[in-house]
């Protein structure tokens, strides 16, 4: 088993991973959808947020330039923990609007603790020739950071490939030209049904560095277990919010049910402080419960593991139970065991 | 009955005769290097000089070496192309039979250079990249695939000029992705499966951009004539391409025997340069081919023949075979335990057949080593046979 636990060290405190940064979408909209979650979830006193979306809009920006400190605007305490990516993930339809040097002097200007450079995904869709040219930009992008990169926050280099040699070589091609304090793992959202293929690229960054490992949005309920078998340090989900907005509830240990599927219940399965109180139709009707309990199912998927990995229990066998139940996902988890077997 | 076997794993004592060992091969089979040539000097000077032509013009040439079955036919081309593959200027592939047609030609020739060659081409060819596009000198594969592991170069700088090269080199695209995904562990099995032309799903080929479909005969040949046209431009002189038992494009369709030497044809008129084939065939069916399909007959023009052995000959096999494993007292220029006359009967008991006369040599051996004799005379072969 490659899962592992450690501390960073960060400006704003110390963050014991594995750990998942809840995506907020502040600046996305005019008005954070996101509950309150800090505090109320004591192991998310963190969160993922997009540089440039807070860069792009005005009123917020000229709030944070003219003294209010992004947590402040965010409503949350300031010892939070935030990962300030580059917002990368829009370009996959737009033109790159911005440069490591403005990327890195917003993320200054958020103070956040951890730093993603620019990174412009790949498409499944896109000619190799044009993918090649995207993960190319990217390295440049992470090596201007890299120099541009000062003070106490941690600097990840967005890595992309849809092979297992170009992550290990962009890597390494990093650690040789660069001066990182970890790696984040982007693209993956496009070919996440595709669980061998990421299980592959994950494990290549794993064996690649010895670093901090992030993996870019794919830490919902089903990859979580995954992810954390695979020895991934940090992932982040927006899985919560869209799931909520779906109505759709998240189970730990099972994944998603449409809430309208279930009628005649009384209460939900989930004791969280959310449901533990509350009647099913009480939570139906209410978005923001629904959107704080699929945040506490995260959070006991992550204690699970923790739990199990902690007590003498076998987690292989806590991972085949966990996903027996889907044909697709199980056969993804046996074959991870076999590589990660191979490597331990 | 447990009596009639005595199977033992003891070595049969050759000292008697100065021999380490029993020099003879037992199989008929030519072995896959021989290591050791005792053809007809007219058919290595024929050979020697075809392929010192394209070796030292470039220019291609083409021989085809007729004999009967059991001649040596197998044995001159495996000798020729054990020879070759020492040097490093050229590539070597034998095909041991040329199948149902071109395309079963083309994938015995790739794949008797094997997977692992082919990838340390691709890495050749971007090693060659790397050297004008980047700073660094990578001078061979090996060197290429450690900078690529070490992160020294970056895949995603030389990857797309490779391909945009190789194609204008190759002026086959699919092809030149096919080789350059060789060096993807993800996808080099499917790059290996489409270059030797076995056939892959239209999933696998989408993965890697590739268009076509290597399924007949046409593309065979533009694989093929592609595949050259890379070497040249990594600075080999060129290919061998070596054709065993040609002769069974007899049992062929008529259509079928016309588009495989039609493809042949094809083949050696878009490789004016960097291409020696040879051939090795039945002189029947040679014949025939000679006749009917001129355009054909004219383009290779040279031929050898293998005759059957004179006494000279198996004196001179029978002499290098023995001297291998000479080490006792017995001079090396001596033929002993063999008389002279005893290699007279072998050779008429194998009517100057190469395969059965040295056959016949080992197995006498072994006998007179088992009964103890002195010599081998001309009555113990009779009798030992
Ligand atoms: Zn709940």
């Amino acid at each position: 088993m490659l899962y592992r636990q450690r501390k960073l060290d960060l400006p704003h405190g110390e963050l014991d991973t594995p750990v998942l940064f809840p995506v907020r979408n502040v600046g996305k909209r005019s008005s954070d959808n996101t509950p309150k979650y800090v505090g109320t979830i004591p192991e998310f006193s963190a969160a993922m947020i997009n540089a440039r979306s807070i860069r792009n809009r005005d009123p917020m920006w000229n709030r944070l330039t003219n003294g209010v400190t992004l947590r402040e605007e965010m409503d949350v305490p300031e010892e939070t923990i935030i990962f300030a990516d580059s917002g990368g993930f829009d370009f996959s339809e737009q033109e790159i609007d911005t440069t490591p040097k403005k990327t890195i002097k917003t993320q200054r200007k958020l103070d956040s603790d951890i730093h993603g450079t620019i990174d412009i995904p790949l498409s499944r869709e896109n000619r190799a020739a044009e993918n090649q040219r995207r993960i190319d930009r990217s390295i440049e992008f992470a090596l201007e950071a890299s120099d541009l990169h000062t003070g106490d926050a941690l600097l990840f280099a967005s890595v992309h490939g849809y092979d297992p040699e170009t992550i290990r070589n962009n890597i390494q091609y990093l650690e040789n030209h660069g001066d990182f304090d970890g790696y984040a793992l982007g693209s993956m959202v496009p070919i996440r049904t595709d669980y061998k293929k990421v299980t592959k690229l994950v494990l290549a960054a794993r064996n690649a560095t010895e670093k901090h490992l992030h993996v870019y949005g794919l830490g919902g309920l089903v990859y979580q277990p995954l992810l954390l078998y695979l020895g991934v340090d940090s992932f982040d989900s927006s899985a919560f919010i869209r799931s909520a907005g779906n109505r759709n509830y998240l189970i730990p240990g099972f994944g998603g049910e449409e809430l309208h599927n279930i009628e005649d219940l009384d209460r939900l399965p989930c004791p969280c402080p959310i449901c533990g109180q509350r009647s099913l139709e009480d939570i139906r009707e209410d978005r923001t419960a629904l959107t704080q309990h699929n945040l506490w199912a995260l959070a006991t998927e992550l204690r699970r593991f923790k739990y199990i990995a902690e007590s003498d229990r076998d987690v292989e066998n806590y991972l085949d139970l966990r996903f027996q139940g889907n044909e697709v996902t199980k056969r993804a988890y046996e074959t991870a065991k076999q590589q990660v077997r191979r490597l331990t | 009955m447990a009596d009639a076997f005595d199977i033992s794993d003891e070595q049969q004592d050759y000292s008697q005769y100065g021999l380490e060992a029993n020099p003879f091969p037992y199989s008929p089979v030519p072995a896959e290097d021989p290591e050791i040539y005792c053809g007809q000097q007219h058919v290595s000077e024929k050979i020697s000089s075809t392929v010192s032509t394209m070796l030292s013009t470039g220019k291609s040439k083409h021989l085809v070496i007729t004999g009967k079955y059991g001649n040596g036919k197998s044995h001159t081309l495996k000798y020729t192309r054990s020879l070759l593959r020492d040097r490093d200027d050229v590539v070597v592939g034998y095909v041991a039979q040329p199948g149902e047609g071109f395309l079963d030609i083309y994938h015995e020739f790739v794949y008797d250079l094997g997977f692992n060659r082919v990838q340390e081409l691709a890495y050749e060819y971007l090693a060659s990249v790397a050297r004008d596009v980047t700073d660094a000198n990578p001078i061979s594969a090996s060197a290429m695939k450690s900078l690529i592991d070490e992160g020294e170069i970056l895949l995603s700088e030389i990857v797309p000029e490779a391909v945009r090269r190789l194609s204008d080199v190759t002026h086959f695209a699919d092809f030149a992705r096919a080789i350059v995904h060789m060096v993807y562990e993800d996808t080099n099995l499917y790059a290996w499966q489409w270059l030797t032309a076995e056939g892959i799903r239209y999933e696998q080929r989408k993965e890697m951009e590739i268009h076509s479909a290597l399924d007949d005969d046409t593309m065979g040949v533009r694989a093929f004539t592609a595949f050259k046209n890379m070497l040249l431009e990594l600075g080999y002189t060129g290919v061998f391409v070596f054709v065993d038992e040609f002769e069974s494009i007899a049992r062929l369709s008529p259509k079928n025997e016309q588009a495989t030497l039609n493809s042949i044809r094809h083949l050696m008129d878009q490789n004016s340069s960097g291409l020696c084939m040879l051939f090795g065939c039945a002189p029947e069916v040679w014949q025939d081919v000679m006749s009917e399909y001129h355009a054909f007959s004219e383009r290779i023009g040279e031929e050898v023949a293998l005759k059957p052995l004179t006494n000279e000959h198996l004196n001179d096999l029978v002499l290098d075979y023995l001297s291998r494993e000479r080490n006792g007292p017995t001079e090396a220029s001596s033929i002993d335990p063999f008389t002279n006359e005893a290699l007279d009967v072998i050779l008429q008991r194998s009517q100057g057949n190469v395969r059965q006369a040295l056959a016949i040599c080992s197995r006498v051996l072994d006998s007179a080593i088992e009964e103890n004799r002195e010599q081998v005379t001309p009555e113990f072969v009779q009798e030992s046979m």
